[in-house]
């Protein structure tokens, strides 16, 4: 799983994008593709989930949080201060970030199930803030009235799975490199890579910010499409989302977590004629998959892809 | 004073009877078990079924949904937890599918609305000048009564010893013999049916339906953790303290800022004393 | 719908229309139906009357031909209480089904997160479920591209909290004699925006409004807030639910015989069988209600019989009436314009002056809904005992005698 690249991952990625990239032409439906916008930027989320939590082991239970605060932070540039829409972008990135320092230096040094429920209560708070100070954030309605970056649909839509595809290739890259298996290394032993000499604090609040900063990104991408925040955003839900699309993708791989996505969203939307069963027969199937195949779907379908070809 | 005093002791109880459980089953198996709040739910529904729908008298009725939830913990421990207990986060994932499963199912049965569970006692008392319901009394006794009693069962039996040995030194405990198998489903036995106990208690004043189970589930998780995962009496103490918190904040600012304690109270305890108030070092 | 079901859809249609063309002439088959979108919460109650009633609606004027030789086809989709789902079904509806108009809505945030995208997709909207000002305010500030909007139901949370401080005057002062009252209220979007009128319209009224404070949706204990309101010393306790606990909160008055009589809005408490739901909990509370069988106009009887043989239910929830409305106030303005488009649509429906279920309905410059006395108008309705319901103002609406809490009866 560490080696580099190889010219059959590139293969593959290209596929994927080229076929992402068709996609739109292929399904004719306005419908559909601003389904499939909505499924990338979740990839863009899982994927960096994934660059924290997979490769460290540390739940981040409260990854909404960097979400809610990217998509907040463009909504209020927008509407509050009417800047141009696309300062909503780095801005969020920038937000989400400090979020993620001020959050990370007390709660980092915390494992498993601590580091989740501490990054949890963070997400909780900023939810509950949003609702007590109605007033200022909109309350339960949130933001609205934000402007969207393109008028045409689908020039969003190659926004998105552009951003998309450049932060998994840095992702990915970062996850390969020495960086990478410090990272898996902290993961193992912490001790250890302390005693080596790995400045352990550093590649932990480094890497979670790194995830917090494209959380960020896709929650302002977010924010502008659909034109309104809200405070569900923060919720326990979205990080959950994120989670079972990154385990459905195969843990630790990252660019599995944006086949997960992908692949459950338009799971969501195979089963719409379920009407009220629907969300019943996805959760069971979403049993089936945890439980026999405990090591995700996308990533090891590859892995065996690739060995195949070989 | 009298007020914040009796109600926070009803609120601490049904809490600390919702986070002993869930911490037995982090002490003894460390596993997290998202389905908790599924136990709460389900004990409700159960109870609902048996009095309103079945008729039976209500005692017997609260009985039999303990034990079938108990026995539902058991049964989800056997089939789905155990093949997986090798993976934390797979245990994570799949208690999580059935607490949706779970919801998804009682939403489909019996719909969006409340349902109502009759009280055990009805009429109201008075009590150092405080008007309080008799449920909200009977709970405070019963939950008092059934902590009491598995304090007993494990400091005294058998199973309750294998209980403590497993939860203190897993590894130590298999080599002594001890059916750790046997334990983990006792537990998980236990700790459902203590959900389920405080759902037949308090949802005659609280809430009945289907979404029921997540908030105190994500309740009993911060008890858990500031009281020290894993510790029974840390739970108790860390129910008292987010009881009263809770009750307070409720008297001195709002109601709609008692939510926002809970959140805070766990974020500054993982910050300042990560292991609880009484967790042991070695669990973080 | 799966292309493998449209497919199969389109077939039977051809089939269908093929044996209709020999009898009926080419004119019926070649009219594709009018079809309306339902985007609703199809898991909830709100969300099952909305579409049943919808039905009943189109079932009727089917039976009568339909509109200008079209026949009524709903499309439902589900838009729970998340705005990210409820965006998505407008986009389902209106991209991918190319529904004609719009019928639907509960949650006031999620309506709010819908109405960019209702305005982009160039739809017709009729609300029949969320209260907010801020709704119908988007027609006022910019009318272009939300004009779409119309509110069929319910009346504007303003109107509610004007009629609230008019119950408070003429009956809680008036008639019950109590001068002190407290106002405590879910913290939600649409009471934040009735609380301060209400307050204003109560003092003006020359009520002493002793405390009023918000309480979070998901409250479980109300035992601080009741103790509260027992320390301000308040007569009458006001109270605004409808997303939070409305059963936690009745079974709690009633448990501790709370010694303060309470009235007001309670959504859930205006469904048919909440008395049963919370064990006879609710008695004596008083809440707005435009749902319910009385002879508000001459179809709110036959509407509500017609709904209780047709489900089986006890009688539709606050959605109810409004969306049966909406179908015919739609198929009328329809049938004046002589067209489905949305402009000549919308000119139409702005002449609205129609007697349904829910009253008399005509649409102010916002496009919501006018509220008054013959118009579209709410009494305040009791709980009494074994579960009957009485209305207890205003005066002309008047059904039946206001009780007090059983521990309150001298």
């Amino acid at each position: 799983m560490l080696a580099s690249l190889t010219w059959k991952d590139l293969i593959g990625a290209a596929a994927a994008v080229a076929l992402l990239a068709i996609a739109p032409l292929l399904v004719k439906s306005n419908y559909l593709v601003g389904v499939l916008t909505v499924a990338i930027i979740y990839g863009l989320w899982a994927a960096s989930w994934d660059f924290m939590s997979g490769l460290t082991g540390r739940e981040n239970f409260g990854y909404a949080l960097f979400i809610g605060a990217g998509a907040y932070t463009a909504g209020f540039l927008d509407t509050a201060y009417m800047a141009n829409p696309w300062w909503g972008l780095p801005a969020g990135v920038m937000a989400a970030v400090g979020f993620s320092l001020v959050l990370g230096f007390p709660t980092l040094r915390l494992k498993g199930p601590y580091f989740a429920l501490a990054m949890l209560s963070g997400a909780a708070i900023l939810q509950r803030l949003m609702l007590i100070f109605w007033e200022k954030t909109g309350g339960e309605e949130g933001l609205y009235g934000i402007r969207p970056l393109l008028d045409s649909q689908l020039g969003f839509y190659y926004l998105v799975l552009g951003a998309t595809v450049v932060s998994v290739m840095i992702l990915v890259l970062l996850a390969r490199s020495s960086w990478g298996v410090i990272l898996r290394a902290i993961r193992g032993d912490e001790a250890s890579c302390q005693a080596a000499g790995i400045n352990v604090t550093f590649y932990k609040i480094a890497s979670l910010a790194i995830s917090a900063g494209f959380g960020g990104l896709g929650g302002a991408l977010y924010a502008h499409y659909q034109l309104q925040v809200s405070p569900q955003l923060f919720s326990i839900v979205t990080t959950i989302t994120v989670i079972i699309m990154v385990y459905v993708g195969g843990m630790g791989s990252i660019y599995g977590a944006v086949g997960g996505a992908v692949l459950l969203t338009l799971l969501t939307e195979l089963l719409r004629d379920f009407g009220e069963w629907r969300l019943l027969v996805y959760s069971l199937i979403l049993i089936l998959i945890l439980f026999f195949l405990p090591g995700g779907l996308i990533a090891p379908l590859w892995r065996k892809l690739r060995g195949a070809a070989r | 004073m009298a007020e914040i005093l009796i109600y926070g002791a009803v609120t601490s109880a049904i809490y600390a009877m919702l986070a002993v459980g869930f911490t037995l089953i982090f002490g003894v198996a460390r596993i997290l078990n998202l389905a908790h709040g599924s136990f709460y739910a389900l004990g409700a529904y159960t109870a609902y079924v048996l009095t309103t729908v079945l008729h039976l008298p209500l005692l017997p009725s609260a009985v039999l949904a303990v034990l079938f939830v108990a026995g539902f913990g058991v049964g989800l421990e056997r089939a789905l937890v155990r093949p997986l207990r090798g993976s934390q986060i797979a245990v994570l994932m799949i208690t999580l599918a059935t607490s949706l499963v779970v919801e998804q199912v009682l939403f489909l049965t019996f719909g969006s609305e409340y349902r109502n569970v009759p009280s055990l006692a009805s009429g109201k008392l008075t009590l150092l000048g405080v008007d309080i319901s008799a449920q909200r009394l009977v709970t405070l006794g019963v939950s008092v009564t059934a902590l009491s009693l598995l304090w007993l069962f494990i400091q005294r039996t058998r199973l309750g010893s294998a209980i403590l040995a497993v939860s203190q030194d897993p590894e130590a405990a298999q080599y002594m013999g001890i059916p750790s198998d046997r334990v983990f489903a006792t537990v998980m036995g236990l700790s459902a049916g203590l959900a389920a106990l405080a759902a037949v208690l308090a949802a005659p004043f609280l809430t009945v339906q289907p979404g029921m189970g997540l908030l105190p589930m994500v309740k009993a998780f911060a008890i858990v953790i500031v009281g020290g995962l894993g510790s029974i009496p840390g739970s108790i103490l860390g129910a008292l303290l987010l009881g009263y918190s809770e009750t307070i904040v409720a008297y001195l600012i709002s109601t709609s800022w008692t939510e926002l304690v809970s959140l805070v109270a766990v974020l500054l305890t993982l910050i300042l004393r990560p292991a609880g108030l009484f967790g042991k070092r070695a669990a973080f | 719908m799966t292309p493998i079901r449209r497919v199969v859809g389109s077939l039977a249609w051809l089939a269908l229309g093929a044996t209709a063309g020999l009898t009926l002439g080419p004119a019926a088959a070649q009219n594709p139906p009018i079809r309306i979108g339902v985007p609703t919460a199809i898991q909830l109650q709100v969300g099952r009357d909305t579409t049943d009633s919808m039905q009943m609606a189109v079932d009727e004027i089917n039976a009568k031909g339909g509109v200008l030789g079209r026949k009524l086809e709903l499309v439902v989709a589900d838009e729970t209480e998340n705005p990210e789902t409820g965006i998505n079904a407008i986009k389902k509806l209106t991209a991918d089904e190319k529904v004609d108009v719009l019928v639907g809505g509960y949650t006031s945030g999620v309506t709010l997160a819908q109405l960019p995208h209702i305005s982009r997709a160039k739809t017709i909207y009729l609300g029949v479920g969320a209260a907010s000002p801020s709704i119908t305010q988007r027609v006022k500030q910019d009318y272009d591209n939300y004009k779409y909007i119309f509110r069929v139901n319910p009346i504007n949370a303003a109107h509610q909290a004007r009629a609230l401080a008019d119950f408070i005057s003429g009956f809680v002062m008036a008639e019950m004699g109590l001068k002190k009252i407290a106002i405590i209220g879910e913290n939600a979007k649409w009471v934040q925006d009735l609380v301060p009128i209400l307050k204003k319209g109560a003092v003006d009224a020359g009520a002493d409004v002793r405390m009023s404070e918000f309480f979070d949706t998901q409250t479980s204990d109300f035992s601080p807030l009741l103790s509260k309101v027992k320390e301000s010393e308040a007569q009458f306790l006001v109270v605004i639910l409808s997303h939070g606990s409305s059963d936690v909160f009745v079974k709690q008055w009633y448990d501790a015989r709370f010694p303060v009589p309470i009235g007001g809005i309670d959504v859930k408490s205006m469904d048919a069988d909440f008395f049963k739901r919370v064990g006879g909990k609710s008695i004596s509370e008083i809440t707005i209600n435009g749902s319910i069988r009385a002879p508000i106009s001459p179809k709110t009887i036959p509407y509500w019989d017609a709904f209780v043989k047709k489900t089986g239910r006890g009688g539709p929830v606050y959605t109810g009436p409004g969306a049966y409305d909406a179908v015919y106030v739609y198929a009328e303005a329809v049938r004046r314009a002589k067209s489905t488009d949305p402009d000549a649509v919308i000119k139409e429906l702005e002449k609205t002056d129609y007697v349904g279920a829910l009253g008399r309905i005509q649409f102010d410059d916002t496009h919501d809904v006018k509220a008054g006395p013959g118009l579209v108008s709410f009494g305040f309705v009791q709980w009494q005992d074994k579960g009957e319901r009485a209305i207890v103002w205003p005066k002309e609406m008047r059904s039946g005698k206001a009780i007090l809490p059983p521990w309150l009866k001298k």
